[in-house]
């Protein structure tokens, strides 16, 4: 599953970012990397970006971006 | 006296920026990194035998550069090798924070860890060991508040004694493999450039290399050979399945999180932070929005509503006490005609431009900096993102352009909360479509003549239709000039915090001083030019002799097709480069319609003085009541201006409903101001963003004017 795919309240682990370069690094430099929990916190009401909690702090991403992310939903 | 360099470094949303501001107090200097326009602080200060000199690199999440900031901040640390490193780490958010203190420890110079915001962190129940923390790092820790000024003499103690001692981080330990590598890429370093000392080689510079750094190596002048690299490369993705920057990434992090297992003992249960709460309100899917209007529409009334009654005192104060003062004084020294208008009108004219602008820039980066210190503009963003995106900018980009409505030269300078260089130059390029204060006279005078019964029909029309272009220009750039290069958009939504009056203060002076220094000198020349347009050949006897009159004669005709040809709306435009407001009074000056009024010319400086103190008593009175009075904007409520009154009737006879129309939207998109122009120049450090505007600003005006006065003659 991707975590674009997942409604606010979700807890999922990532299992890993299928994508290359500068982007993926900086996905995971900002933590989010293979076996990393994470938690869908919101949707901006507009129904994009999403905030999720990691690593304790809040992030936003755009969808077309937690597309790149393979998560494996444990709640 | 000894010197040591000390480069601070942190995360984004660290405090950095206040701890550097309560260390250097007054003795804060600021400049620019060479040749960008990103902010350098630096503070000399003395502290026992030393002089410590703090250098404050931009905030970076890691030393792998992803905006120019970060970039520099790289740069920095890469190649000009500071005595120390202080690093401010955020004590509520340790593990990422960590992950930058493991890649700084890469560098092997003297580190020092600022751990800010101690207070939350206790707040919050967390429990660090903090001798743990140093013995593990084999750096020193200090629990800091900046915003209370706690612990800053600790730090300076620390940062002399790891110089003095001259302690090098612990030298963590990559795993046997990469270490191995390392090795090797170092012998093939020292190989290739025997000119190199080993101690310049540190871990972070093999890891660089390994990582594909190719900028940096470049930059470093070093030579390697790139065939054995990518074998050590394949060689890791052979045996960890993993490509070296995932597995680099996941070697540091695993670092970082290790020690904060050992250091850090947290609650088990945690509270519900206020941020989450405030943000329960702020970002709700049915008040996340409303909420966020009430908020823009309260920053865009405090600051011009405020600000505006301030740039009319100083306007009155330097055209009217001011001039005055001067003309009796050129006078008494006997000064000819011409050097006495060319100082008045020229030069001190040209000040009373610069400094009118105080108010309104210095009240905008006061609430912009409020909005980005205290966490609401990262919300800002996250709600704005879906609307602003479809048209190439993201979500940020809507509070400059907002502000643009007021003016667009403060809005130039918004656009520093911008970290994409690209978004950032997209933004600034739209900002003129909205129609600023200064157009607005310019619709009052024809609507009151034209359209007295359909003003707001036509006021609104004019504002939608500058949003509509901004859009299908922002749309064509995104679509044709960056196709597909939407940068990310990974944000950190910091939680809300009190920004201190310090910080606010420090930083609007610095945007300030900015615009003062960059953009002055550049207005004064500008407003000199516009001068001799006007006036020469010396005195024309009638505004169709000057040159800026002959010019526009001669460009008249290429209006013919928008329904004002004539030299005299020709040269009203050219004037109004200067500020579109200027447009009327330049048309008000050539159809003769001003009569000069004779001031007095006694002087009674004791008299002016009083005058000018009850007119700012009066201005701030007034600013006041624009706050409270009403609802609206009044910076946005149309106001016949007074000097212009005689020229009303005359405009019938020069004019159609029809061409007034088209004149208005040519008004509205038309070359923007040259304030806005040296205020891009100031920001980018080129003129060519300017003059990309001026050329196609002018060319949608030109098409959509054609458009409403051709459609327009079809229909009737």
């Amino acid at each position: 599953m991707r975590l674009s795919e997942l409604k606010p309240g979700a807890i999922a682990r990532i299992v890993a970012i299928s994508s290359t370069g500068s982007f993926k690094k900086r996905l995971q430099e900002m933590g989010a990397l293979p076996g990393e929990i994470i938690r869908v916190e919101k949707t901006a009401p507009l129904g994009d970006p999403i905030e999720i909690t990691i690593k304790g702090y809040s992030l936003s991403l755009r969808k077309s971006e937690a597309e790149a992310i393979v998560v494996e939903v444990l709640k | 006296m000894k010197e040591i360099k000390v480069a601070v470094v942190g995360n984004p949303n660290t405090g950095k920026s206040t701890l550097i501001n309560a260390i250097a107090k007054a003795k804060l200097q600021v400049g620019n990194w060479p040749g960008v326009t990103v902010e350098k602080k630096e503070a000399h200060l003395k502290s026992g035998d030393f002089t410590l000199v703090f250098v404050d690199l931009p905030g970076a999440y890691s030393l792998s550069p992803f905006s120019l900031e970060e970039k520099i901040t790289r740069d920095y640390l890469f190649m000009e090798k500071p005595d120390v490193i202080l690093c401010v780490v955020d004590s509520t958010n340790l593990e990422r924070n960590l992950y930058f203190v493991v890649q700084l420890m890469e560098l092997e110079i003297p580190l020092v860890l600022a751990l800010n915001i101690f207070d939350e962190a206790k707040k919050l129940g967390y429990k660090i060991d903090l001798s743990l923390l140093e013995k593990l790092l084999g750096v020193r820790a200090i629990p800091t508040v900046a915003i209370r000024e706690e612990g800053l003499e600790d730090l300076k103690k620390a940062i002399i004694e790891v110089y003095l001692e001259k302690r090098v981080p612990h030298k963590l330990s990559y795993g046997e493999d990469l270490e191995e590598i390392l090795e090797m890429v170092r012998f093939q370093l020292l190989t290739l450039n025997p000119e190199v000392e080993v101690s310049k080689l540190s871990k972070g510079v093999l890891l660089k290399l390994l990582e594909g750094d190719q900028e940096l190596f470049f930059k470093l002048n070093l030579r390697y050979h790139l065939d054995e690299i990518r074998k050590y490369l394949e060689h890791i993705e052979r045996v960890h399945g993993e490509d070296i920057e995932t597995y680099l990434t996941d070697m540091r992090y695993g670092l970082a999180t290790g020690v904060v297992k050992r250091v850090l003992d947290k609650p088990e249960i945690r509270k519900i932070t206020l941020t989450e709460r405030i943000d329960h309100l702020f970002l709700n899917r049915y008040l996340g929005i409303p909420i966020f209007l009430l908020m823009m529409w309260l920053l865009f009334k405090i600051a011009f509503d405020i600000a505006n009654p301030y740039v009319d005192f100083v306007d009155e104060t330097i055209n009217g006490p001011v001039m005055k003062w001067a003309r009796v004084g050129l006078e008494f020294l006997g000064s000819p005609e011409w050097f006495s208008s060319l100082l008045l009108d020229g030069v001190i004219g040209g000040v009373g431009i610069v400094v009118s602008f105080f108010p309104v820039i210095g009240m905008i980066m006061f609430l912009v900096t409020l909005l980005e210190s205290s966490g609401y503009m990262a919300r800002a963003a996250f709600l704005m993102d879906r609307v602003m995106r479809s048209f190439g900018v993201q979500g940020k980009s809507f509070i400059p352009m907002l502000l643009g409505f007021g003016c667009n030269v403060p809005s130039v300078y918004a656009t520093r909360v911008l970290e994409q260089e690209k978004e950032r130059k997209l933004t600034m390029f739209l900002v003129p479509f909205m129609s600023c204060g200064a157009r607005l006279p310019v619709y009052v005078v024809f609507i009151s003549v034209f359209f007295p019964k359909a003003s707001g029909t036509i006021l609104f029309f004019l504002y939608a239709l500058g949003i509509v272009v901004a859009i299908l220009v922002g749309i064509v750039f995104h679509r044709v000039m960056y196709r597909g290069a939407s940068s990310p958009f990974i944000m950190e939504l910091p939680p809300y915090r009190l920004p201190t009056l310090r910080d606010l203060r420090v930083h609007t002076w610095i945007k300030l001083r900015h615009f003062v220094i960059k953009a002055g000198t550049w207005i004064l020349a500008i407003n000199l030019v516009i001068w001799i347009l006007l006036n020469l050949p010396w005195k024309p006897e009638k505004p169709e002799e000057s040159y800026l009159g002959k010019f526009g004669a001669l460009i008249s005709p290429v209006f013919k097709p928008l329904g004002f040809g004539d030299w005299a709306s020709a040269a009203s435009l050219l004037a109004g480069s200067l500020a579109k407001e200027v447009v009327v009074s330049t048309m008000a000056q050539i159809y003769g319609s001003e009569t000069e009024s004779q001031e007095e010319k006694t002087l009674n400086i004791k008299e002016d003085l009083k005058e000018i103190a009850l007119n700012f008593l009066k201005k701030t009175k007034e600013a006041l009541n624009n706050l409270s009075s009403t609802f609206g904007i009044a910076t946005l409520t149309p106001k016949e201006p007074e000097e212009v009154k005689s020229l009303l009737p005359r405009l019938k006879n020069h004019f159609t409903p029809l061409s007034a129309l088209s004149f208005m939207v040519f008004v509205l998109l038309y070359w923007p101001c040259f304030v806005y122009g040296i205020a891009t120049k100031a920001e980018i450090g080129t003129f060519r963003l300017y003059l990309q505007a001026i050329l196609l600003h002018t060319l949608v005006a030109y098409a959509f004017s054609l458009l409403i006065y051709q459609i327009g003659r079809f229909i009737m």
